[in-house]
């Protein structure tokens, strides 16, 4: 399995060894180079004293060679060399120790020309070569009147460089031994900080292994979090809050679902057993039969509900958009409910403009405005007033419902739309089935409308928006 | 035996206390928990059927606040909450029995019998007193082998003072434990109820079982010749 931690400790180590070993080969190189450098110029001025014992007069050219001249040339073991020509390949002079040629390069006194050789002993060294004037002669002088001497020589220089080979060997091994040790080093220290770097990461993967459906309510830490997981922890603790707040409703939902089916269908259940086991009692079978009615009313009430919310939710309900006059829909949903508000002294005021007239489905547009003036008048207190109200909301209208509120807390108005939700948590009330605002949401957003709740100190808003007027729909 | 049966469905109030009634038992019932629990405060239960979705105080409230006052009626919870994490509270919390919706009247009338036997520490249904044997469960009385026609009422108190036997057992508690709140009881229907009882359940040839102790109530025992 690919991993974070092995990956950029494979990375970081592999970039420690290599730059490690540009850095030597680097330190190597120029350590090298100065060696040689200084090996060099230490050997320039043997160059410049064996040119100074080069001489020439009007016979010819010369070497003083019978002077003590260095020993390094002239030392049995190991010796150095030296080689003179005149510039027609005539040898002038060899060292003591040279049997053969060296090879024959050459630059100037004041830039000598410097390569590596192979001696005439076989061992390695370094060879320098220079093309010169020789000085005259002071014991023979130059006839007045004649021109300087100019004629030129070559001379090369061969030093053996064991000494030089010795020490770029033993920096070259203290370089290549460090750096095997560094990198084992870097492997260990970048492992380590690469996991004390990605600590956070792991202490948010173990949250993340620990929460499962039974521990929603647990939360990324977010304090002492580094600002790259930041926002990864925020969103992961939103998306629990969400998912927590879903499946609360989901379990709410089964629980309501399992009351709503299983006390009708054990009510049945009761009834039909208790009068078939004594039968003789008629009037109880009678009640019992009257009972049996109203639960089957009451569940056909609840697979009607969810059959349309179904299909809502399903994009399933064919929306035929017309022309409804609003004032003349609202009265005729109120028509069959005048009764029941008389009953409470309910006193309805209707704040519709006549001309009011919504492009939309109105079968649809009806069921959300029963369900909401059903409710209304259900759960207003006995004597209070109710007001329809459709009112220019920036560039469309809204359709209010407002009644007195004493059922309902502020931390009720999230749940009002869910299914089967209800305030009495006993869910003793037989007056609705508990889906009625949730349809009616449902119609309204399938006719492209919003329908929303708010409380408003002592009364209760219900607000359909987002209607497309008659006159925009003829626009 | 007297029951208190808890639901706030109105038709399972009606169609469980009517079913229950007619096996025999006496049955008050309400649909609100502080009713409730004011009602098995205030009187001596053999067994309570508590619905656990309730107005006023929910079942398992109910059911706490009864425990902490060291009241020891069994507790039969009836309710639509079927998860095993309801099962579990609910036992927890202090229930004798769960019962999920919907369920079969015969099992809950089989399970109230089972808590009402426990209630008088016996676990065999069938008590034999002598010659006279009473089977709680198929609710059937035998007086030397030959069956015996009671009423539901008659074979509620026959299985009382079974239950309790040997024990004086007072007009007032059968009252009590037989008739409920809402029947009107006479003064002598307690005493008409047991002479009318001992009449069936003594034969030609036997002694009567149920004695009378004066200014104290009835005893039922073994038949002394």
């Amino acid at each position: 399995m690919s991993s974070i931690q092995r990956r950029l400790t494979a990375a970081l180590a592999a970039l420690c060894c290599v730059l490690w070993f540009g850095g030597g080969v680097a330190a190597y190189l120029t350590m090298r180079h100065g060696l040689i450098r200084e090996f060099d110029n230490a050997h320039v001025t043997d160059i410049n004293s064996l040119s100074n014992m080069t001489e020439q007069n009007q016979a010819g050219l010369k070497f003083d060679s019978t002077g003590e001249y260095m020993p390094a040339f002239r030392r049995e073991e190991r010796p150095d060399y030296f080689q003179l020509w005149e510039t027609d390949g005539t040898v002038l002079y060899r060292s003591s120790a040279l049997e053969g040629d060296l090879p024959q390069r050459a630059g100037t006194l004041a830039v000598p020309k410097f390569w590596d050789v192979t001696l005439p002993d076989g061992e390695k060294g370094r060879a320098v070569g220079v093309r010169f004037v020789p000085n005259e002669d002071d014991e023979i002088l130059r006839p007045p009147g004649a021109p300087p001497l100019t004629k030129e020589v070559i001379l090369v220089a061969a030093f053996h460089g064991q000494e030089l080979d010795q020490r770029l060997h033993y920096i070259g091994m203290v370089l290549l031994l460090g750096g095997l040790g560094m990198a084992a080093a870097a492997i260990v220290a970048v492992g380590f900080i690469v996991r004390r770097g990605l600590r956070p990461l792991s202490t948010v993967a173990d949250r993340a292994a620990a929460i499962d459906a039974s521990s929603l309510q647990l939360r990324f830490p977010t304090e002492n979090l580094p600002a790259e997981l930041l926002p990864i922890a925020t969103r992961l603790n939103d998306l629990l809050a969400r998912l927590e707040s879903s499946f609360a409703r989901e379990r709410r939902f089964s629980a309501d679902v399992a009351h709503e089916l299983r006390t009708p269908i054990a009510e049945l259940r009761a009834l039909a057993e208790v009068a078939l086991k004594w039968p003789e009692d008629r009037q109880a079978t009678q009640h019992a039969l009257q009972d049996a009615l109203a639960i089957a009313l009451q569940m056909e009430t609840v697979a009607t509900g969810l059959m349309a919310l179904a299909r809502c939710e399903g994009n399933l309900l064919t929306v035929r958009p017309e022309r409804v006059a609003i004032p003349a829909l609202i009265q005729d949903v109120l028509t069959p409910l005048t009764a029941r508000a008389s009953d409470k002294q309910l006193d309805i005021t209707l704040d519709l403009p006549k001309e009011a007239c919504w492009y939309t489905d109105a079968a649809a547009l009806r069921s959300i405005v029963a369900n909401l003036l059903t409710n209304a008048i259900d759960y207003s207190p006995a004597a209070s007033p109710i007001r329809v109200r459709l009112c220019k909301n920036g560039a469309g209208e809204e359709l209010s419902i407002i009644n007195q509120n004493v059922y309902l807390a502020p931390e009720d108005l999230p749940h009002l739309f869910e299914r089967f939700w209800r305030k009495d948590p006993a869910r003793s009330s037989q007056l609705n089935s508990g889906l009625g605002l949730a349809l009616a949401k449902a119609y309204a957003q399938s006719l492209g409308m919003k329908l929303q709740a708010g409380l408003n100190h002592a009364e209760i808003v219900f607000t359909l928006s987002g209607a497309t007027a008659c006159n925009d729909a003829n626009g | 035996m007297h029951l208190l049966l808890i639901e706030d469905s109105i038709r399972l109030q009606n169609s469980v206390g009517r079913g229950l009634r007619k096996a025999g038992y006496t049955v008050d019932v309400t649909g609100d928990g502080e009713e409730g629990l004011w009602l098995a405060q205030s009187n001596r239960y053999d067994v309570i059927i508590l619905d656990l979705m309730l107005p006023g105080i929910d079942g398992l409230t109910l059911l706490r606040r009864l425990r902490a006052k060291h009241n020891g009626t069994h507790v039969l919870i009836l309710t639509a909450k079927d998860t095993l994490e309801d099962r579990v509270a609910g036992l927890q919390t202090g229930g004798d029995d769960y019962l999920i919706k919907p369920f079969a009247f015969e099992e809950l009338l089989a399970r109230v019998q089972a808590l009402c036997r426990r209630s008088y520490q016996r676990k065999n249904p069938k008590i034999e007193i002598g010659d006279l044997e009473i089977d709680t469960a198929a609710r059937l009385v035998r007086r030397k082998g030959k069956p015996i026609d009671l009423t539901a009422r008659e074979f509620m108190l026959l299985e009382y003072l079974a239950l309790r036997r040997g024990h004086v057992v007072s007009r007032t508690e059968i009252e009590a434990h037989i008739y409920s709140d809402s029947t009107e009881v006479m003064s002598n229907v307690v005493d008409s109820a047991v002479c009318l009882l001992r009449k069936k359940i003594t034969l030609p040839g036997t002694a009567p079982t149920i004695q009378t102790r004066r200014g104290m109530g009835y005893i039922l025992e073994s038949a002394r010749k």
